[in-house]
């Protein structure tokens, strides 16, 4: 009943098992195909503990709310800072956008300077 | 008679005693006030008259049989505030936890049903453990009755919701479905499933307060509109909320007498624009000189705030105001932006409250984690709130408008019945930079001197599309005017439109792109 046969995919080649599925016979597990479906099971885990990340209401790593290339940094290393206080410059949409300490703390990481490009998530400074 | 006249008087007193001395002094020690108090606290004082007082449950099982839960752990009833009726329910947790179960839920629903009747705002005080587990599906059932009727009455009579303790599982809905939720820093909390379930489930370690506090979702997930420091005054801001606010969808909202004269001349406004188009400002700074002095009441000023909500009054007069922020994120349309100015949106039109939207965004933000988490579906959110609004609508461009943005923010397109602009006003299709780039890519790059070129041509379409008058000339934008006038010239068409009727097709109901 079940049939072997040899794919090739992008230059890797798989064994795969094939089989007639008549009334009552039970399915036979792929062989290569196992691999693939696990993978996006691992993921889900890290992806849901995601959105805790921005709680702006801890100190923690400033995020790039959007892509876009530093201005100017407006704090040094050490310095203590009040939520509300301009951390840097973030010049995107053609706009020179301030982006302020979400909460008071101590600058503890400067991790981008004038020029540095950024995208939407990337931890700009650390506040401790 | 006077047998009975006391044996009434000693029913009462056990009832409104609550939980006893022990669990109201416990209450008070977590810096919380009991049912009773928040009630006298929030409505005008001596207008409160309780309903439902003699209500008991009647579970047997486990145990119940020999509970005693005096008022069935919340207290109903109706008063005034300024004046004016509300019902209020408000959870007693000095009672069985504020635990709900059958009876319990009966009774907000009661209170919900006479709100309904009498065209009054219902305003519910949360705090519970949740559901009464010993009274099994009995409670569900209560809950459920609960949803169906927050659904019903939605967009009838204004739904508060005030979360002053916890309010998990199925609880949290019921604040969901309501008009706005109100919660009180530190004391509150709101989640489906609380830390040790997630705990067990996620691994993530997470306290009560992070997962669910009103800084969290007054910031993060936008599930609170207002939030308070203390109940004192969380109270007194739902009181101020409902100044705002009809009695009910047929009702106009009530207006006031204004001391703040409506042909006011605002000389300073012209300067709160920077110079380049590039640079940020508050936009509160133009609504706060706007709009009637100290007016302005804003929603959810915490969550997305590129785009700032909330109510003011003009001329004494109610409306509601949607506002791109230029100060954080450019101002961009989002995901988050869209949702909580559409959901704004609904409830103004649901409630008769005129609609005054100011302009000034870099357009809709791009970027690969908002197109697949759908800002098309999102974003529609906006251009179908503002479509379907029948209030009436004025839309001021105070300077940026691009593209799909421009069209969203209440444009002429979707229904605005007057459409004024500053002269900072762009509005194009795009920005000049990008514009440039594209129409004249040849002659740039044919150029000897492309940068020079660039720059030309930049200034070419700034000089002729940048501004407000080519859409003036097809009347999309239906005047040009000094920021000075702003005031009286809003002032002027709110009350050129307050006899507007416009009606839609019949249908049972649209299918918005929730």
């Amino acid at each position: 009943m079940l049939k072997k046969y040899r794919v090739t995919v992008n230059g890797q080649s798989y064994d795969v098992g094939v089989e007639e599925i008549g009334a009552g016979s039970a399915p036979v597990a792929p062989v290569a195909a196992a691999a693939p479906v696990a993978a996006p099971k691992a993921a889900a885990p890290v992806a849901a503990s995601a959105p805790m990340a921005p709680s702006a209401a801890s100190a923690g790593s400033i995020k790039a709310p959007m892509p876009g290339t530093i201005l100017g940094v407006k704090v040094s290393n050490g310095q203590a800072v009040k939520r509300g206080d301009v951390l840097l410059v973030l010049e995107a949409m053609k706009m020179e956008n301030e982006i302020c300490a979400p909460a008071d703390g101590t600058v503890s990481q400067i991790r981008v300077q004038t020029g540095t490009t950024v995208n939407t998530g990337d931890p700009m400074i650390d506040l401790a | 008679m006077e047998e009975k006249l006391k044996e009434l008087a000693v029913r009462r007193e056990k009832i409104t005693a609550g939980g006893g001395p022990k669990r109201v002094a416990a209450q008070h020690e977590k810096g919380k006030l009991t049912a009773r108090e928040r009630i006298q606290a929030f409505l005008d004082a001596g207008s409160f008259v309780e309903v439902d007082a003699f209500v008991e449950h009647r579970a047997v099982d486990l145990g119940m049989d020999k509970t005693e839960a005096p008022g069935e752990g919340v207290v109903i009833g109706y008063g005034t505030v300024n004046g004016r009726t509300v019902w209020v329910f408000a959870q007693d947790f000095t009672v069985v936890g504020g635990s709900l179960g059958e009876m319990h839920a009966a009774k907000i629903c009661k209170a919900m049903d006479m709100a309904m009747k009498a065209g009054c705002p219902c305003i519910g005080i949360n705090d519970s453990g949740g559901a009464r587990i010993q009274e099994g599906v009995d409670a569900l059932s209560g809950y459920g009755d609960i949803f169906y009727r927050n659904t019903l009455a939605s967009g009838v009579i204004p739904q508060i919701s005030v979360i002053m303790g916890p309010c998990a599982g199925g609880a949290v809905y019921s604040p969901a479905l309501t008009d706005f939720t109100v919660m009180v820093d530190k004391t509150s909390n709101m989640f489906i499933t609380g830390p040790q379930v997630i705990k067990a489930v996620t691994r993530e370690d997470v306290s009560a307060e992070d997962l669910g506090g009103a800084l969290v979702h007054s910031e993060v997930s936008g599930c609170a509109h207002l939030m308070f420091n203390n109940e004192q005054e969380t109270l007194e801001g739902i009181r101020t909320l409902l100044s705002y606010l009809p009695q009910n969808n047929i009702e106009d909202a009530p207006a006031y007498p204004c001391s703040d004269p409506t042909n006011r001349s605002i000389p300073t406004l012209a300067g709160i624009i920077p110079d380049t188009p590039n640079k940020p400002y508050d936009i509160r700074d133009v609504i706060h000189q706007v709009f009637d002095s100290g007016s302005f009441f804003e929603v959810q000023a915490l969550y997305a705030q590129n785009i700032v909500i909330g109510f003011a009054r003009l001329g004494g007069r109610s409306v509601g105001i949607i506002a791109n922020q230029p100060r954080i994120m450019a101002g961009v349309l989002d995901i988050n932006a869209s949702d909580k100015a559409s959901r704004f949106i609904r409830f103004c039109d649901a409630f008769n409250i005129p609609l005054i939207t100011l302009t000034d965004t870099a357009g809709y933000l791009p970027g690969v984690g908002q197109e697949h988490s759908g800002v098309i579906r999102h974003g529609a959110k906006l251009l179908y709130a503002y479509s379907e609004a029948t209030v009436p609508k004025l839309t001021l461009i105070v300077r940026k408008a691009y593209g799909g943005a421009y069209i969203a923010m209440c444009s002429k397109h979707l229904g605005a019945d007057q459409v004024f602009a500053w002269p900072s006003a762009e509005i194009a299709v795009m920005g000049p930079d990008g514009a440039a780039n594209i129409i004249f890519k040849k002659d740039i790059d044919e150029a000897s001197d492309p940068v020079a070129k660039r720059q030309e041509k930049i200034n070419e379409y700034k000089q002729k599309f940048a501004n407000p008058y080519k859409a003036a000339t097809r009347g999309y934008v239906d005047d040009v005017i000094d920021p000075a006038d702003t005031r009286m010239r809003l002032f002027g068409a709110l009350s050129m439109l307050l006899g507007k009727r416009e009606s839609r097709p019949a249908k049972k109901h649209a299918n918005m792109p929730v």
